[in-house]
């Protein structure tokens, strides 16, 4: 059990939340200043 | 509540005056459609990530959501994981790039527009407009009922006046001010509901003793699981449902995938792509947006749950019992026993916030698929603000007297009913439409057409939580299912999308090759 959670399905879920959610802002700052050509493709 | 009503009728004055000030700046830099439409296609990543998390994120999510995890347990956080991973990176990454090119490229200025102008089909403008102008106005309906529901005991403004106020306050910036103001306006709001989550989270941890003793309660409480949720397959509030019991189908299907995977396809969010100059700035949103909604549903479901080891603690009863029943009022109830009054008062605002911030996102939506894919389609008034404008009004009009009519209970309902339909109607043409290089008209237009009537006869004939209100198998079958359990439990967007999206890839292998040959013959 860890934190008290004792389904690892759960806690799975948090760790993905959580992992998606850092993804989020080291996608953010890896990209943040690329794709800056205005209305370009 | 337990804050005098005079505090909470000043500080909603001062919210809604702040709101109106920012709708005004909204309006004043309107100064053409495109402005009124996608917001001059220039605005900043951090207003496009809070107005598209504060779009998503309505007081159903919060409330109405949370109330489920309070009654369900934890196994909703699969819910935040679709809504990061698939609505925000997903979205974002895959879709958001692509639909922002393509938008600025092709001069779309709504989603039934960009369909229009991707499959070079006036027909499939008409029907996803459609779509919207009469599906839309229930899900816009239930926003006004919770919106009305919460306002009447909160400022002690009866149902009826609190329904219009609200409906015709939020009306007034999104007709003056456009896209825009409604952005500017999510953007205010979704920083009001950020801190208000946060706070809560931070104030529930304390209040049940941190998170391991928290959960570790929460985990011990397992026996007290009511024989009726036990027998449809609940394990404890920290453990998932068992496999293939209704009670799993209900929260994988309905909740989980109806909802993590609807947000992908509905037009008022895919318009908010094409307000970005460029990539760099989705990009810079997305770093936003994630952290937004894991505090918006993640905070909500963890705090739902965690709320039956406070009330056990100093009621002795579950949640959903103290609550009497009502689902829809354990957070509401949560927040007043367990939080300071300031809180409470912060946690009005928060509410208030997310109603008002999806209903102006809504009436745009709305306004601007009536005016510019239904009636005026292909004529110039189609781009005259004052058409669109005439359009809001119309929307906000019929989707309040929806309001008067429908019953309170359809809250939650209607927001999973408007995702499912978007995804199945919606989601295989765009996703085709936006990558393929030739994408088949005829594939759109069936795809399209199937997903929607599937849809609907899965709602009104098999899936039970529709079927039962509706009454139209009842009506015509004499029973309220075709069929019994578990098909009852299953919701339409696990039939409908797969149909949906089937149709979409047979019929663009084979019809995508020809109107490529087409194409490249003229």
């Amino acid at each position: 059990m860890i934190l008290g959670i004792p389904d690892p399905q759960i806690l799975l879920g948090y760790g993905l939340a959580i992992g998606f959610t850092l993804a989020c802002i080291v996608y953010g700052l890896l990209n943040w200043n690329k794709g800056g050509n205005g209305n370009g493709s | 509540m337990a804050v005098n009503p005079m505090t909470m009728t000043i500080l909603a004055l001062v919210y809604i005056a702040i709101t109106m000030v920012i709708g005004y700046i909204g309006y004043k830099k309107t100064k053409c459609s495109e402005d009124y439409l996608v917001a001059g296609r220039d605005s900043h990543p951090v207003v496009i990530a809070l107005s598209y998390g504060a779009t998503f994120i309505s007081t159903s999510a919060i409330i109405g959501f949370g109330g489920q995890a309070a009654n369900l347990g934890m196994s909703l956080i699969w819910l935040t994981v679709l809504n990061i991973g698939v609505g925000i990176l997903l979205a974002f990454v895959l879709f958001g790039k692509r639909t922002r090119e393509i938008g600025h490229r092709l001069s779309a200025v709504t989603f039934p527009d960009l369909m229009c102008k991707l499959y070079k089909s006036p027909v499939l403008q008409y029907i996803a407009g459609f779509i919207i102008v009469v599906s839309m106005p229930l899900y816009t309906a239930a926003i006004l009922i919770g919106g009305a529901r919460f306002i009447e005991p909160t400022l002690g403004i009866d149902y009826t006046t609190s329904l219009i106020l609200f409906a015709v306050i939020t009306a007034v910036y999104v007709v003056f001010g456009g896209l825009i103001a409604v952005m500017y306006t999510d953007a205010f709001q979704g920083t009001i509901m950020l801190v208000g989550m946060t706070v809560l989270l931070g104030l529930t941890l304390i209040a049940v003793g941190g998170v391991t003793a928290g959960c570790e309660a929460l985990t011990n409480m397992a026996g007290l699981v009511p024989k009726a949720l036990a027998d449809q397959g609940m394990t404890g509030w920290t453990s998932m449902p068992a496999l293939g019991s209704p009670i799993w189908f209900t929260v994988i299907t309905t909740l989980v995938l109806g909802v993590g995977i609807g947000v992908l396809a509905q037009p008022q969010l895919v318009v908010r792509f094409m307000t970005a100059k460029d990539d760099k700035t989705l990009n810079r949103a997305i770093l936003v947006g994630g952290p937004f909604i894991l505090m918006m549903t993640g905070v909500a479901f963890t705090v739902g749950a965690l709320s039956n080891v406070y009330f056990y603690n100093t009621t002795g009863k579950l949640a959903i019992d103290a609550a009497g029943g009502n689902v829809d009022t354990i957070i509401p109830l949560f927040i007043n026993s367990a939080m300071p009054d300031l809180f409470v008062v912060i946690f009005m605002l928060t509410l208030l916030a997310a109603a008002m911030s999806t209903l102006s996102a809504l009436y745009h939506a709305m306004g601007t698929a009536l005016v510019c894919d239904l009636w005026g389609r292909g004529r110039e008034c189609a781009l005259s603000m004052k058409a669109h404008q005439f359009g809001i009004v119309i929307m906000m009009v019929l989707s309040t007297i929806l309001a008067f009519l429908l019953p309170i209970s359809i809250i939650a309902r209607a927001t999973a009913m408007f995702m499912g339909l978007c995804a199945c109607a919606f989601l295989p043409s765009f996703a085709i439409g936006v990558y393929a290089k030739n994408p088949s008209t005829k594939a759109a237009l069936y795809s399209m057409v199937s997903g929607a009537v599937v849809w609907f006869a899965w709602t009104a004939f098999f899936h039970a939580a529709e079927a039962k209100p509706l009454g139209i198998c009842q009506a015509i079958f004499g029973k309220v299912t075709l069929l019994g359990a578990p098909w009852t439990a299953v919701d339409p967007i696990v039939i409908a999308l797969p149909i949906s999206m089937i149709v979409m890839i047979a019929l663009q292998l084979q019809y995508g090759k020809e109107q490529s040959a087409e194409a490249a013959a003229a």
